[in-house]
C-alpha cells in the first residue's frame, strides 16, 4: 500500500522523478515518423515521458481508490464516466453480442492493465480558485518487481484526480484490429499541474436561452480540456431567465415562460459543474446591461422611454441588487462574482428629469454616477463574501477607487493585464481580438499564441493574473451552434492556459501542436462533442469537402 | 376542423368554440413571446385524431408504467426502457422537486397503463404502428391508458405523451394542460427515412445514436445508412478484411459490432436500420484494400464488372451484412454511374466485347447481378431511380425504386407496378441548404397519384442528409428542423396536413425547441432573408427561440 503520510514524499513520486530522470539522461530512440514522436494529449502536460511498450486495458477495469480522500463519490463516477468513454466500442470477448466471434480466434490472455489505483491525499473536495489540481499518472506494465504497477493516479485533492482521469482516457484508445483498449508508448510518466488557477469558458444565457441539458453538455466538454470556470453570464439587456425568489417578477423578463432556469436549475448546473471540477462564476452585470429587468419592474428604468443604464437615482435599484446577490449567493459557492460594468452609456441618466435632477443634488456627472453605481455594486458583493470581477473598463476608468480586492476582467484589447496588475488588481485575460469566441474570424493558432503573461515580466505581477477565459457571447450562438463555435478554438486557449509556457511558445505550431488539436478535436466528436473542422477559414463552417476528421 | 378526430363527433359541439380560438391562433400566427401556444394542440407530428378538454393534471412524483391485461411480456425491456427515456425527456428539461403528494390528489395522474396486444417485438417494415391515447379529465385521473398493437406503437404513444408534458415553473412538477386527451394514432406512410452518410464524413457512433434518438422524437422509422461510397470505406467486413483499409484512418471506422449496436439501439427505438451498398459506381473506396476491384490503378471507378471477384465480394458483404441488418431490405444503390472506366481499360473492353454488350447493357447487368445476390440472402432490394429510368422492365418486382433526380418519378414507378420511395432532391435532400422548411414540409409524395392501388406502392418518403460538407460538428443542424417537416407530411393523414406551411410554423418552431431542450442541436427555423440561407443558419440575433 501507499504511504499515507503527507510528511513523507510519496513512493509513485520518486519511481516517477527517477524514471523521468533515467529516460532523460538515455538517449531514447525516436521513431522517425513524425506524428508519432507528439504526445497526443491535450492539454500538453506539465512533465512527462513514454516508452515503446504497447500495454492493455482491461474492459472489466476495476477501480481501487485510496488515500484520505477515497470515500468522496466525486472520484467513483468520473471513474464510470470515462470508463464509457474509453469502453465505447465493444471489445472482443466482453459481454459481447457480435454474430462474428466464431470468425476470429478467441484470445484468452490476459489484460496489462486490471485496475486503476487512485490516491487522493486529501479529503477536503472544498472547489474553490487555485485548488491544488496537481496529479502524477504512471501506466506501465506491472513487472511483478514494482509495488506500483497498472495505472496510478495519485493526486493532492479529488480535483487533481479528475484532471488524471482526464489525461488517461486520453492514453487509451481503442484498437480496430484486435478489438481491444491499449495504450501505446507506455511505461508513461506523467507530472501535471495547470499554469493558471482560472481557465474559463463564458456562456451567456442571456441572448439565447441555453437548456439546462445543453448547458451540461458544454460543461462536460470543458472537463475534456481541463477548463475549470463556467462564467455564466446570465442576465444581459435582452432577456432574464433566472428565478431569483425575492425579486419574483424579475424573471418575466425572459424570453418566454419556458426559457427560464429556476433556482434549482441552477443548483443543478452547479453540482453538475463541481463533480467534473469546474467552478460556476456568475455574472450579473450592472448597470448597463440590464434593460431586461424592467419587464417585471420598470421602476428599474430611468423612464418607460430610456431604459438603461438601471436607474443610479433610486435606491430600490440597490435593494434589488442586494437581493439578487444574496439569492445567488446561496446557490453560487465560488468566491468570485462578476458585477460587469462594461459598456455604460450613460445618455438615459443625464437625459431623464429625475435622474438628471439628482445627479445634480448630488453633485456628480454622469460619469461620476458610473463610478458611484459600480463601487457601490462592489460593496454589496463583499458585504456578501463575494470577491468582485468587473469588467476593465470600470478599471480604465477609474482604477484608483476600485476595491483592492477587485479582479479585473480584460476584453478590449492588449495591454490590460500589465497596467492592472501593475497597481496591485489581479487580473483574467480576455483580449477580444483573440479569446472572444463569436469572432469568428480568428483562426485557431491566434487563439494558441495569445498569452496571458504578455508585457508582464516581474513574477510577482505575473502571479496576478489569475488565468483567462474564452468568451462565447450568444448573439448568434444557440443550442443549434454554441459546441461547434466554442470548439476547437477553446481548446486552444486551454493548453496555453494549463501547459508550461515554455513548452507551448517555441517551435513550429503548425508540427507541435496542430496535429495534436486535430486529434483533440476528432476525439471531442467521438464524445459526442460538436466540435468545428480546426483549419476553416471561419469559426463553425462545415467542412469544406469531404475528408478526413483528422486533417479538417 | 384538424383538431377533431372521427371518434369524436359526439362531443364536437362542445368544443367549436374552443376549435375555433386554436384556430385562429395557428393562422394568426405568433405575436409575442409570451402568447406563444399557450394553448393549442402541440404535439408534432400532428397525430391521425385528437381531441382535448381545458383541464389540467399533474404527473405524480412516482408516476409508473403498469402492463395490466397486456399479451406483451417485454422480454427484451424495449418497453421499460422506452418508459425510462420518456420520464428522463420528460423531467430532464428543468429540476423537478415540486411534491405532488401535497397537490389535490385527484388531479394527479399515479401513471400509465400500458396495453399491447401482440406478444412479438420483432421490428419490420410495415408493422402496426398506431396507439391509442387516453389521458384521463381531472375527476379521475389515476392512470393514463396506451394501448397499441405492437410495442413499436406504444413507444409512438410515449412519444406523443412526452410531448403533452409540461414543467409547471409555480408548482415544480410536471403538468399536462388541457385534459381530457383522446387521441388515435397511427401514420400515413410505413417508410419515413432518414439518410445518414459515413463515407464522405466519419460520424462517430455517439453521434449517430444521438440522430437516432432525434429521429424517434419525429416518429421517423427508418436509418437508411449510406456506409460505403467513393471516399471511404468505414465498415468492417469480416468476409473481406481488408475492405475497411478503405477508410479515411485507422480510427474512423466501425467493427461489426459497432454496426449490430447501431442497429440494436435504432430497434429499441423503433427505427429500422437500412443499410446501403452503392454499386458499381460509388465504391472507389473499396479498391484500397483490393486493387482488383477497380477496373485499373488509374481508372478505379465503377466496380470491375468484367472481374467474378467483384461479385463474389459483394456476396460476401451482403452475407456479413445479413448477420446484422435485419431490415428486409437492402440498398443497392446503382446511381450515376459513369462507364467511361469501363470502355476505356483494355480488359474491361475486352470482356464487353466478347460478351456483345455496350456499356449501358453492363451497368444493367451488374444491378441484376447484384440485385440476384442480394435475393439469395433473403433482401428485398432498394436501387436509386436511374436502374428504373434505364431497365426499369427488367429489375427484379422485388425492387423497390428510390426516387431522388426529381418529381414526377413515384407516378411512373407506380404505373409500372413497383413500389416507391419520394426523396426528389429538389425539396427533399438536407444537404440543399437553400430549400426552406416550407418546401420539405408541402412536399407530396403521391403527387399525382390517385389510384389506391398504385398509392400503396409508394411505401413512403426519405429526407438525405449527404455528408459532403457535413460531420460531427454541424449534422444535426442541419438535419433539424427541415427533417421534422417532412416527418410530418410522411406520418400526418393527408386532410390533416396544413394547407399553407405557414399554418404550422408556431407548431413547428416550438418542436424545434423541444428538440433543443432535448439536447438535439436542431437549428433556427430561419426565414429566408437574403442573409441567411433556410439550412443550418444561425441564429441572426438575439431572440427567443420560439421566434427564430
Amino acid at each position: 500500500m501507499l504511504l499515507k503520510s503527507q510528511e513523507h514524499l510519496s513512493v509513485l513520486k520518486v519511481i516517477i522523478i527517477t524514471a523521468l530522470l533515467i529516460i532523460f539522461t538515455s538517449s531514447l530512440s525516436v521513431s522517425t515518423d513524425v506524428d508519432d514522436s507528439l504526445a497526443y494529449i491535450w492539454p500538453l502536460p506539465a512533465q512527462f515521458s513514454s516508452g515503446n511498450d504497447t500495454l492493455s486495458v482491461d474492459p472489466a477495469l476495476c477501480l481501487s481508490v485510496s488515500g484520505k480522500g477515497s470515500g468522496l463519490k466525486i472520484v467513483e463516477e468520473a471513474f464510470e464516466r470515462y470508463k464509457a468513454i474509453i469502453f465505447e466500442h465493444e471489445v472482443e470477448g466482453v459481454n459481447s453480442h457480435s454474430v462474428f466471434n466464431n470468425f476470429r480466434k478467441r484470445r484468452s490472455r490476459g489484460f496489462d492493465i486490471g485496475t486503476l489505483k487512485i490516491v487522493v491525499h486529501s479529503d477536503n473536495e472544498e472547489l474553490q480558485l487555485g485548488v491544488d489540481e496537481s496529479y502524477t499518472l504512471l501506466v506501465a506494465k506491472n513487472e511483478g518487481l514494482s509495488i506500483i504497477g497498472e495505472a496510478t493516479i495519485e493526486a493532492n485533492t479529488v480535483y487533481g484526480a479528475l484532471r488524471g482521469l482526464e489525461t488517461f482516457s486520453q492514453l487509451c484508445s481503442f484498437d480496430y484490429d484486435t478489438k481491444s483498449v491499449l495504450v501505446y508508448k507506455a511505461p508513461w510518466y506523467i507530472q501535471d499541474k495547470p499554469r493558471f488557477a482560472f481557465r474559463g469558458l463564458l456562456i451567456d444565457t442571456s441572448r439565447h436561452y441555453l437548456p439546462v441539458d445543453v448547458i451540461e453538455q458544454i460543461i462536460e466538454s470543458m472537463s475534456y480540456a481541463k477548463l475549470n470556470v463556467l462564467h455564466w453570464h446570465i442576465i444581459d439587456e435582452q432577456s432574464f431567465p433566472l428565478e431569483v425568489p425575492t425579486y419574483p417578477n424579475l424573471w418575466k423578463g425572459a424570453y418566454s415562460k419556458w426559457e427560464r432556469y429556476t433556482v434549482e436549475d441552477a443548483h443543478e448546473i452547479v453540482s453538475f459543474a463541481k463533480m467534473r471540477g469546474i467552478n460556476v462564476m456568475a455574472e450579473v452585470d450592472v448597470p448597463g446591461h440590464a434593460e431586461s429587468w424592467g419587464a417585471g419592474y420598470p421602476n428599474l428604468w430611468p423612464s418607460p422611454s430610456c431604459r438603461e443604464p438601471l436607474d443610479v437615482s433610486k435606491n430600490f435599484t440597490f435593494e434589488v441588487i442586494s437581493s439578487i446577490l444574496s439569492d445567488l449567493r446561496k446557490i453560487f459557492p465560488f468566491e468570485l462574482f462578476h458585477l460587469g460594468g462594461d459598456e455604460v452609456n450613460t445618455d438615459c441618466w443625464s437625459s431623464t428629469p429625475h435622474v438628471k435632477k439628482w445627479l445634480r443634488d448630488h453633485k456628480l456627472t454622469a460619469k461620476e454616477a458610473y463610478q458611484y453605481f459600480v463601487l457601490r455594486a462592489q460593496k454589496i458583493a463583499i458585504s456578501k463574501n463575494w470577491t468582485p470581477v468587473n469588467w476593465e473598463e470600470t478599471f480604465n476608468s477609474f482604477a484608483s477607487n476600485l476595491n483592492p480586492r477587485t479582479v479585473v476582467h480584460n476584453w478590449l484589447g492588449g495591454g490590460v493585464c500589465p497596467k492592472a496588475v501593475a497597481k496591485g488588481f489581479r487580473c483574467i485575460y480576455s483580449n477580444q481580438g483573440f479569446w472572444y469566441l463569436d469572432h469568428l474570424d480568428v483562426p485557431w493558432d491566434e487563439v494558441y499564441t495569445a498569452e496571458p503573461l504578455e508585457g508582464i515580466s516581474d513574477p510577482s505581477n505575473q502571479e496576478l493574473v489569475l488565468g483567462g477565459e474564452v468568451c462565447m457571447w450568444g448573439e448568434t450562438a444557440d443550442t443549434s451552434d454554441i459546441q461547434q463555435t466554442i470548439w476547437p478554438r477553446a481548446a486552444a486557449a486551454a493548453e496555453r492556459l494549463w501547459s508550461r509556457r515554455e513548452a507551448i511558445s517555441t517551435g513550429n505550431i503548425t508540427l507541435t501542436a496542430l496535429p495534436r488539436l486535430h486529434y483533440f478535436r476528432c476525439l471531442l466528436n467521438r464524445r459526442g462533442v460538436q466540435a468545428a473542422p480546426v483549419l476553416n477559414k471561419y469559426a463553425r463552417e462545415p467542412p469544406i469537402g469531404p475528408g478526413s476528421c483528422y486533417v479538417q | 376542423m384538424w383538431v377533431l378526430g372521427v371518434t369524436e363527433r359526439r362531443v364536437m359541439g362542445a368544443f367549436w368554440v374552443l376549435n375555433l380560438v386554436l384556430f385562429l391562433v395557428q393562422v394568426v400566427g405568433i405575436k409575442g413571446a409570451h402568447g406563444i401556444g399557450e394553448h393549442g394542440v402541440r404535439i408534432w407530428p400532428m397525430p391521425l385524431s385528437v381531441s382535448h378538454g381545458h383541464k389540467s393534471l399533474y404527473v405524480g412524483k412516482d408516476f409508473k408504467i403498469m402492463s395490466q391485461g397486456s399479451k406483451y411480456k417485454d422480454a427484451s425491456g424495449i418497453l421499460k426502457d422506452g418508459f425510462s427515456r420518456f420520464l428522463a425527456v420528460v423531467k430532464g428539461a428543468h429540476v423537478v422537486d415540486g411534491d405532488t403528494s401535497k397537490l389535490d390528489q385527484s388531479r394527479v395522474l399515479q401513471g400509465l397503463n400500458v396495453f399491447i396486444s401482440s406478444t412479438k417485438d420483432e421490428l419490420q417494415y410495415g408493422i402496426d404502428e398506431s396507439y391509442k391515447l387516453l389521458v384521463p379529465s381531472p375527476d379521475k385521473p389515476t392512470y393514463a391508458h396506451l394501448e397499441a398493437q405492437t410495442v413499436y406503437g406504444a413507444l409512438h404513444g410515449l412519444q406523443t405523451l412526452s410531448q403533452l408534458c409540461q414543467f409547471n415553473f409555480s408548482s415544480r412538477v410536471i403538468e399536462i394542460l388541457m385534459t381530457p386527451w383522446i387521441i388515435n394514432d397511427q401514420p400515413r406512410f410505413s417508410f419515413r427515412g432518414l439518410l445518414i452518410d459515413t463515407s464522405r464524413h466519419y460520424q462517430p457512433l455517439p453521434i449517430i445514436k444521438n440522430v437516432i434518438d432525434s429521429m424517434a422524437y419525429a416518429k421517423l422509422n427508418v436509418l437508411h445508412w449510406h456506409i460505403v461510397d467513393t471516399q471511404s470505406f468505414p465498415l468492417e467486413i469480416p468476409s473481406y478484411p481488408k475492405l475497411w483499409d478503405g477508410a479515411y484512418s485507422t480510427s474512423e471506422r466501425y467493427t461489426m459490432a459497432d454496426a449490430a449496436e447501431i442497429v440494436s439501439y435504432a430497434q429499441k427505438r423503433g427505427i429500422n436500420v437500412l443499410a446501403e451498398l452503392d454499386v458499381p459506381g460509388h465504391a472507389l473506396s473499396w479498391g484500397k484494400g483490393y486493387p482488383s476491384l477497380w477496373p485499373s490503378k488509374d481508372c478505379q471507378e465503377p466496380l470491375d464488372v468484367s472481374n467474378e471477384f467483384t461479385f463474389k465480394v459483394i456476396d460476401g458483404i451482403l452475407s456479413d451484412f445479413s448477420k446484422v441488418f435485419k431490415y428486409k431490405f437492402v440498398h443497392l444503390g446503382g446511381d450515376e454511374v459513369n462507364t467511361s472506366c469501363w470502355t476505356l481499360t483494355p480488359h474491361v473492353s475486352k470482356w464487353l466485347k466478347e460478351h456483345s454488350m455496350n456499356e449501358s447493357q453492363a451497368y444493367q447487368y451488374f444491378v441484376l447481378q447484384a440485385q440476384k445476390i442480394a435475393l439469395l440472402h433473403g433482401y428485398e432490394i432498394v436501387n436509386w431511380e436511374e436502374t428504373f429510368n434505364n431497365f426499369g422492365n427488367k429489375l427484379s418486382p422485388k425492387t423497390v425504386v428510390h426516387n431522388w433526380l426529381g418529381g414526377g418519378v413515384a407516378q411512373r414507378v407506380v404505373a409500372a407496378g413497383l413500389r416507391c420511395i419520394v426523396s426528389n432532391q429538389d425539396k427533399w435532400y438536407l444537404d440543399h441548404l437553400d430549400t426552406t422548411w416550407e418546401q420539405f414540409y408541402m412536399n407530396e409524395p403521391l403527387t399525382n397519384i390517385t389510384k389506391s392501388e398504385q398509392q400503396k406502392l409508394v411505401i413512403g418518403g426519405e429526407v438525405c442528409m449527404w455528408g459532403e460538407t457535413v460531420d460531427a460538428s454541424d449534422i444535426q443542424q442541419t438535419i433539424w428542423p427541415r427533417a421534422a417537416a417532412a416527418a410530418e407530411r410522411l406520418w400526418t393523414p393527408y386532410d390533416k396536413l396544413a394547407k399553407e406551411a405557414k399554418q404550422v410554423t408556431g407548431r413547428l418552431a416550438h418542436f424545434r425547441c423541444l428538440l433543443n431542450q432535448r439536447g438535439i442541436a436542431a437549428a433556427p427555423l430561419a426565414a429566408d432573408t437574403p442573409l441567411t440561407q433556410p439550412g443550418r443558419s444561425a441564429p441572426l440575433e438575439p431572440g427567443s427561440c420560439y421566434l427564430q
